[in-house]
């Protein structure tokens, strides 16, 4: 694939990277914003660059998981020192569900969002990765960044958390 | 336990047609991520300035906290002589007859040992 095929493949994956940016921050669609944008910016000025090892749409994700995680990593040293965020610009993830957000909406859906805010980051991002995206327990071990064991025992003991969560919900 | 799987995926699928409906397009999105690009040099130079004002506060603390220590360490610390409160119980009665080497006959003492 070349450089110049890059943002017609990009916005293919659209739909589904802004999906996945969500999840990565727990549902603040501002900050989920935020992170697209970083990450769509890496992508384009090169400084992440695809070199096949995977799928194009595994690699977006994976950009957009660290970039995720960047910015959080941020967001906790501006809260150490006030003076950092004249470097490192405005702040966006708190990481967890915008209350906004939840509320608005199908009913079922809000309450899988609250459900899934409940969740681990790694749990949550899994069940994701597969539910969500469509993606294989292999595929999403690989975004996530761990092993296929440790993407496993996520997924289980995710899923059985989410049931238990959604069922609390519905009492 | 696959129908309560089944039930995820549904639940899902509508959280993502949800998003997807709301998600805002990519051409907004890229022109915005070039719009903060092209806001990161200002930020970047007000962080260095701020950097720079730190730096000088810094220099100009350290340098007037060494002059003030060298200062202080103009005291001629020979010429001082500290006393400890306690210092009179090591004065006994008659210590200068401890301290002083009794007067015999050296004359008759040497002609002794010669």
């Amino acid at each position: 694939m070349s450089p110049a095929d890059l943002p017609a493949e990009l916005e293919q994956l659209h739909a589904a990277a802004f999906g996945w940016a969500l999840s990565c921050c727990g549902w603040d669609r501002s900050a989920a914003e935020d992170v697209l944008q970083a990450s769509y910016l890496k992508l384009l000025d090169g400084r992440a660059r695809f070199e096949g090892r995977s799928s194009l749409r595994t690699f977006v994700f994976g950009v957009i998981a660290r970039t995720a995680r960047e910015v959080r990593r941020r967001a906790a040293l501006r809260r150490w020192i006030p003076l950092a965020s004249l470097l490192l610009g405005p702040e966006a993830v708190d990481g967890r569900p915008d209350p906004a957000t939840a509320a608005v909406g199908a009913d079922e859906t809000a309450r899988l969002v609250r459900a899934l805010g409940r969740l681990s980051a790694r749990q949550r991002q899994v069940l994701h990765l597969v539910f969500y995206e469509d993606l294989t327990i292999a595929e999403a071990a690989v975004i996530a960044g761990v092993s296929l064991g440790t993407a496993r025992t996520h997924y289980e003991r995710g899923k059985a958390a989410l049931k238990r969560l959604l069922e609390e919900e519905s009492e | 336990m696959i129908e309560r799987d089944e039930h995820l995926k549904q639940a899902f699928a509508a959280l993502r047609r949800e998003d997807a409906a709301g998600s805002p397009s990519f051409q907004a999105t890229v022109a915005a991520a070039r719009a903060r690009r092209a806001g990161v040099p200002r930020r970047r130079a007000l962080g260095l300035a701020a950097g720079v004002v730190v730096a000088v506060i810094a220099v100009v603390v350290a340098s007037t906290w060494r002059t003030q220590k060298s200062e202080r360490l103009e005291i001629d610390l020979a010429t001082v002589r500290w006393q400890g409160p306690t210092d009179f119980l090591l004065k006994l009665p008659g210590i200068e007859l401890l301290r002083s080497v009794p007067q015999l006959g050296l004359r008759g003492l040497d002609r002794r040992i010669l």
